[in-house]
């Protein structure tokens, strides 16, 4: 077999030459958007559940207000999502915010303008997603295990920047951003600018995954990478771009912690890659890669907000709000395949009856 | 394969006496009685979780909610004996053991039955058990005063200078060695980690073994949990048993069991722990500062799953160059 013609083919459109497994790519792309049908099930429910126990429950601006906090988590997620489409996992997401909010903090500390602080962030965690991607599809270790190490290794990293030191007063244009809003704050709908920021990286990521031959790359990798090699994709670029892609993602969601929160620790986003891994598995991905939409993490993540907010608006707990989404985690795999399996049986008896 | 296993083992023997010689020849006060006691005991808990760890992996799953398995047993103890302060020790530790065992199987009924993927199910119920902790101890505190002296001198009364929690690991290392090694049950542990598909077809009770190692695990997180309470004495529902899923998976990795099931050593998992003992006790004589013992943590699982990933890929290469020249000497005879 000639290498040389099928990889110069690739790059120049997927259709030319069809791998023989691409019908079951875009079939996925199909029973990706079949896996928003649960997160968007738990948005209603939510809803009305939440406008039954108080009548301010559905305020638009209320509502919009604290979408703040949930925006970091989205960014994350939508880069997760490729990352596990292609099969992989990264668990260090949360310690790279760690890592590149320190530099952020850092920098600014030393007198860099704020947007360069913010650039040397994002650089940090396209830096750290980079070297997990090396790990994982160079060296050749389980995207689990490399990302169980740099989880650590990153939040060590931030721990030896930063000490026990807080580094706070950001200049006021870069404080807070998630109180800026988009049409002002005395708007009827005042949409945060973090809010604006989310739905425009995810639209880039929809379009990424749905439009362009490094999306369906992913799919193919996950769905059955030994093919997808054979059919002269070169997988490991794809996972490592992927990877390159979350360390970027979690860059961008440090610069906005910092300004939300508007001082920086070396503790900061501890724990934020389980809620962000739920996010993407609740909106249909297969932790299995292969399948999975940009359109299910985002409905997920508005899921996710509608059931705290509901389960916030009656004075529910924080962990008890945690153990709610990980029950409905758990049921959105789980309702489905019963589903699936009862008709299966349904369908049988009626044959044989 | 067993030769290579004990091969296998070698290496983190080697990075065990490393660790070990390096800090004593800094600081002689690291190798002293006193502070190898205090070693085992820092590892005590996570002895217990990484053994049956290891044990879930091994079998190609993954049980990401023992911290608040731990969690809940500790903090059931913790209750059962504020309100009945006249409970007997070793029906404080059946409690704890019981309510381990049943979020295990909780656990291996979500992954076995309902076929749900175990790093999805345990992270679910991860959550669900931490909000359980809260919910049992109303997001409160079991101070010292109400835990009783019997549970306490668990951890600190030396028994032929070692403390019941160094003692209870290594029972359960001993028994989980005997149970890997020597029975059909572990066998099977193996059988159904390497190839599922095969297990089942050979007729290998999938279904049962899949929840009878999450009952275990549960079991052992509930042994963890009588072990935390004894070691601290008290417990917290916002900090018992945070994160020790990684530090389990971690000592599982160090020791060289493979992340895709299959294999695994009881041995290798005890060396593991041991790594992540003596680097956090050696630090920490060093008078390092602790801010580095993160990064520390994180480099030496890198450092160790590369070495293991490239001593496998050697074998690998080996095995198929084997293969080779027997595909080209067959057709020549």
């Amino acid at each position: 077999m000639d290498a040389g013609v099928v990889t110069s083919s690739a790059p120049v459109s997927v259709s030319v030459t069809p791998p023989r497994h691409a019908s079951r790519a875009v079939a996925g792309r199909l029973d990706g958007l079949r896996g928003v049908l649960p997160a968007a099930c738990v948005i209603v429910i939510a809803l009305v559940l939440g406008a039954r126990s108080s009548p301010y429950f559905l305020d638009p601006g209320a509502l919009l207000l604290h979408t703040g906090r949930y925006v970091e988590i989205g960014l994350l997620a939508l880069a997760l999502t490729i990352v596990i489409i292609n099969g992989d996992i990264d668990l260090s997401v949360a310690s790279n915010v760690a890592v590149s909010a320190a530099v952020l903090a850092i920098a600014h500390r030393a007198g860099a303008p704020i947007a360069l602080s913010c650039a040397l962030a994002v650089l940090t965690g396209l830096v750290l997603g980079l070297v997990n991607g090396v790990l994982v599809a160079v060296v050749g270790l389980p995207s689990l295990v490399a990302t169980l190490g740099t989880l650590a290794a990153y939040r060590g990293i931030s721990e030896i920047l930063l000490g026990s030191d807080y580094i706070g007063d950001f200049p006021d244009s870069f404080a807070e951003v998630d109180r800026v809003m988009l049409f002002g704050t005395s708007a009827e709908w005042p949409i945060p600018l973090p809010l604006v920021v989310l739905l425009l990286t995810a639209a880039a990521f929809g379009f990424l995954l749905q439009r362009t031959n490094f999306g369906l790359r992913c799919l193919l990798t996950g769905s059955n990478s030994a093919a997808t090699r054979f059919s002269g994709i070169s997988i490991w670029r794809v996972r490592v771009q992927a990877f390159a892609l979350s360390g970027m993602m979690a860059g961008a969601a440090a610069v906005l912690i910092a300004s939300r929160l508007s001082s920086v620790s070396a503790g900061i986003a501890t724990g934020m890659e389980l809620p962000a891994i739920t996010v993407v598995v609740l909106g249909g991905t297969s932790i299995f890669g292969g399948r999975g939409s940009i359109l299910g993490t985002v409905v997920a993540l508005f899921a996710v907000m509608a059931v705290r907010e509901a389960l916030a608006i009656n004075n529910v707990q924080g962990e008890t709000q945690d153990a709610v989404i990980g029950l409905i985690l758990i049921a959105s795999i789980l309702v489905p395949r019963t589903v699936t399996r009862l008709r299966s049986r349904l369908v049988r008896g009626r044959v044989h009856t | 394969m067993k030769r290579f296993l004990q091969q296998r083992n070698l290496g983190i023997f080697a990075v065990v006496v490393a660790l070990f010689a390096i800090f004593s020849a800094i600081e002689p006060l690291f190798a002293t009685a006193a502070n190898i006691e205090r070693i085992l005991r820092g590892i005590g808990i996570l002895f217990v979780l990484a053994i049956g760890q290891m044990m879930v992996v091994a079998t190609r799953n993954i049980d990401l909610s023992i911290g608040s398995t731990l969690g809940m047993s500790a903090m059931a103890l913790a209750i059962v004996a504020k309100d009945h302060p006249s409970t007997p020790l070793i029906v404080l530790v059946l409690i704890a053991l019981a309510v381990g065992t049943l979020a295990g199987v909780l656990n291996g009924v979500l992954v076995a039955i309902a076929d749900v993927p175990a790093i999805i199910a345990t992270l679910g119920t991860l959550a669900v058990y931490r909000g359980l902790v809260f919910t049992i101890s109303d997001s409160g505190t079991v101070e010292a005063q109400f835990i009783p002296q019997a549970v306490k001198r668990l951890a600190v009364t030396p028994m032929r200078s070692m403390s019941w929690l160094v003692i209870t690991g290594l029972i359960i290392a001993a028994i989980a060695w005997l149970v890997t090694q020597r029975t059909l049950t572990g066998r099977r542990l193996f059988a159904v980690g390497s190839n599922p598909e095969a297990a089942q077809a050979r007729g290998l009770p999938v279904t049962g073994i899949t929840i009878g190692v999450f009952a275990a695990m549960g079991a052992l997180a509930g042994v963890a949990g009588v072990l935390y309470v004894g070691q601290y004495g008290t417990v917290n529902a916002s900090s018992v048993g945070i994160g020790f899923e990684l530090t389990a998976i971690t000592a599982v990795v160090v020791g060289g069991t493979n992340i895709f099931g299959g294999s695994g050593s009881v041995v290798g998992t005890v060396l593991g722990c041991l790594v992540i003992g003596l680097l956090d006790n050696g630090l920490k004589v060093l008078r390092v500062d602790s801010f580095w013992q993160q990064a520390a943590e994180g480099a030496i699982i890198l450092v160790a799953v590369v070495a293991d990933t490239l001593v496998r890929r050697r074998q690998d290469l080996r095995r198929a160059l084997t293969r080779r020249s027997g595909v080209a000497w067959t057709p020549a005879s």
